[in-house]
């Protein structure tokens, strides 16, 4: 380096691409517009910003990503063994961030429901209206939503007019396949419930294979008054993979949003999921549950916002690490001044398979109000030797003791989940997990 | 049916012995009681037979049915037909009794090439076996000892080996903590068990169970050893005179011999 000064990093180091606004659907190329702009003026995260002081980024910053179109990406072939067989026409498919109408099937959404991709809906106003509003991530010049921003074209657009129930389950498939070159994919959803309006999203991520991908994803919810949203969230990217996820719900009167989101794939998963209040006495949960071993990174930055009276929140943050799997957990709570009953729960729990494991915690409560009920707790532990124990000397092998003890520590996450299907996936995967045949660690209380 | 030689352990990676040449012989059909003060090392050689891995054998050995079983893990001794009832029975939140029992039941059953029970099979033959501790179905859907009772805990155990049917027991402090009525459940689940096939033996501090359960030895152990064994007249003895006696008749200089 020639110059005193080195000029700072942008994802634009790590990255090809021509952004701009690049869609007819002005709210589209809006947004297109100022992320290329964030791009280029964002930092990229160093290990000095406290949000990324424990996040090791180097499976991006010693990478290089190209565009999907660029990218040799292989095309999907038949992927029928992840549909839900309760969302059979309730299912929209993005391939590598792409729309696939073919594999796409809405024929049993009512009507007056909006389930599609959004460059179908140019003169849609809710879309207008909504679209954009409701991510805050630029304040904290974050350059992976700008990154999201400046090249998504496709995207979910999920409508739920007032007083309307949507029987089945939405299934929200993001499909990555193989390709020659790591590319970028930026998958976005846009929900919006109407009053009392209920819907229940499964939004899922499966990788095809194990390559290496970027997976910037953002979603945006707005609930309106008494609006219900059950939102299950399946993370199975590549090993390889980075995902960078950025969730927010912006929750009116009465409104309800219950997230669960599961981590088992990424070499790199960080989700900021944020929930802000905007009346009085919402409810909400953004739970977690992590399955990692290998060299896999999982770093959850949570912010909860309560700006107004009568809140219940819940946060519920298990963790299982193995080999020299690494778990960040940073839970912000906001209680401002004036926000008075507010009800809310936040728990971190980190149970250690192995001695290499890292697990970092830190629960970050700054609350402004004096009538508040706020508990939180985190805890980290290796599996108890007595249990392993007592399940061994009823002649159980080891491997199925720990199966079973892992089962039972991610039960209560497990159980949360509404669609049958996925609550039987998801034991299918603790069994996965715990299905290897080394020696594991466990101590004594 | 066991044979315990010359048994020596101690806590893995510490070099005091707590069993220091332990010698016992349990036959088929018959009802052991060892007894002894705190510390004598009772609960140690239940938990050193049964494959306890904080334990290290560092002498002598341990022979089931013939076959030395010293260094075998607790499962592979489960597997033939050992059983350790807890002293402390663990708390598993989120597995049921149920799931634990049929997991636990036919793993034995294949390891012995049985068939397995399917779960209607086996949840008849669970109900069949709640009479011996006299509990209700609902017994098995909570979590295993999770919330239980001290009580509730001990008559776990007796049905755990009810449902698996061990050749050989060993019940450690089955009876303390327990009430006057939770103590005639437990020792009459332990009477419906015993049989001319298998074997128990109750490790118990106090005669107290004794009254309901008549051992055909007893043994005390003292300082890692068993200095006596008699018929059950040797438990009322104890309960007259206390172990003082025999703690002077075994040691010299505070130190057993």
């Amino acid at each position: 380096m020639s110059t005193a000064v080195q000029e700072k990093e942008t994802i634009l180091n790590f990255l090809d691409g021509d952004f701009g606004p690049g869609s007819n659907i002005p709210a589209i190329a809006g947004l297109n517009e100022k992320g290329t702009g964030n791009i280029s003026e964002f930092p990229f995260p160093t290990k000095k910003d406290e949000d990324w002081r424990f996040t090791d980024l180097r499976s991006i910053s010693r990478n290089h990503f190209v565009p999907v179109s660029e990218a040799g990406a292989n095309p999907v072939g038949d992927i029928s063994e992840y549909y839900l067989p309760e969302a059979t026409n309730s299912r929209l498919v993005f391939v590598n961030g792409e729309f696939n109408p073919e594999l796409s099937s809405t024929s049993d959404i009512p009507e007056n429901v909006v389930v599609g991709n959004m460059t179908a809906y140019s003169d849609h106003k809710i879309l207008e209206t909504h679209l954009g509003k409701y991510t805050n991530y630029d304040e904290d010049q974050d350059v992976f939503a700008a990154l999201n921003d400046a090249n998504f074209k496709d995207g979910g657009f999920i409508y739920v007019p007032k007083e309307t129930k949507v029987e089945t389950p939405i299934h929200i498939l993001n499909i990555f396949t193989d390709a020659e070159k790591a590319f970028y994919a930026t998958p976005r959803v846009l929900f919006v419930g109407e009053a009392y309006s209920k819907a229940t999203i499964v939004e899922e991520h499966v990788a095809l294979t194990q390559n290496e991908y970027l997976n910037v994803t953002v979603n945006e919810f707005k609930l309106f008054e008494g609006a219900h949203v059950h939102h299950a969230r399946i993370q199975r990217d590549s090993k390889k993979a980075n995902h960078i996820s950025r969730p927010i719900a912006h929750l009116d009167k009465y409104a309800e949003y219950h997230s669960y989101t599961i981590c088992l794939g990424a070499k790199l998963f960080r989700n900021d999921p944020r929930v802000v209040q905007n009346d009085e006495e919402v409810d909400f949960t953004i739970d977690g549950l992590v399955l990692i071993d290998g060299d896999q990174i999982a770093d959850t930055h949570s912010a909860i916002d309560h700006r107004h009276w009568h809140a219940k929140s819940h946060q519920l943050h298990k963790v299982v690490v193995n080999d020299e799997a690494h778990s960040i957990f940073n839970g912000k709570i906001f209680v401002r001044e004036d926000s008075q009953k507010i009800d809310s729960f936040q728990e971190n729990r980190n149970l250690l398979l192995s001695v290499d494991g890292t697990v970092h915690t830190k629960p970050q409560l700054e609350i402004f109000s004096d009538d508040v009920l706020c508990s939180h707790g985190a805890t980290i532990g290796h599996l108890n030797e007595d249990e392993v124990f007592y399940l061994h000397s009823r002649g159980l092998t080891k491997k199925k003791a720990r199966e079973l003890l892992v089962y039972a520590f991610t039960l209560e996450s497990i159980e949360t989940m509404e669609v049958e299907s996925v609550h039987k996936l998801l034991l299918d995967e603790v069994v996965k997990y715990t299905s290897r045949d080394e020696e594991f660690v466990a101590v004594g209380k | 049916m066991l044979e315990i030689k010359n048994l020596h352990a101690c806590v893995e990676g510490e070099d005091e012995q707590i069993l220091k040449g332990v010698n016992l012989t349990i036959n088929k059909g018959e009802i052991h009681a060892i007894m002894g003060p705190n510390g004598s090392g009772k609960s140690t050689l239940a938990k050193v037979v049964s494959g306890h891995p904080e334990y290290e054998i560092t002498e002598g050995e341990i022979i089931f049915e013939g076959e030395d079983i010293t260094e075998l893990d607790a499962d592979e001794r489960a597997h033939l037909g050992l059983f350790l009832a807890f002293q402390y029975p663990i708390e598993v939140p989120g597995i049921t009794n149920r799931t634990l029992l049929r997991e636990s039941y036919n793993t034995i059953a294949r390891e012995n090439g049985r068939e397995e029970l399917d779960p209607l099979e086996f949840d008849d033959y669970l109900k069949e076996r709640l009479e011996v501790i006299d509990m209700k179905d609902e017994f098995l859907e909570r979590s295993i000892n999770t919330g239980f009772s001290g009580g509730e805990k001990k008559k776990n155990e007796v049905f755990q080996m009810a449902v698996l049917n061990p050749k050989l027991a060993f019940m450690d402090e089955t009876d303390s903590g327990l009430d006057i009525d939770a103590l005639k459940v437990v020792s009459d689940g332990i009477n419906k068990i015993a049989g001319p096939e298998n074997a128990i033996v109750l490790i118990t501090h106090y005669q107290r169970l004794l009254n309901y359960i008549t051992p055909d030895h007893v043994h005390v152990m003292m300082n890692g050893r068993i200095v006596k064994s008699a018929g059950k007249e040797l438990a009322l003895e104890l309960e007259d005179q206390g172990y003082e006696q025999l703690e002077k008749e075994f040691s010299v200089n505070g130190e057993a011999q």
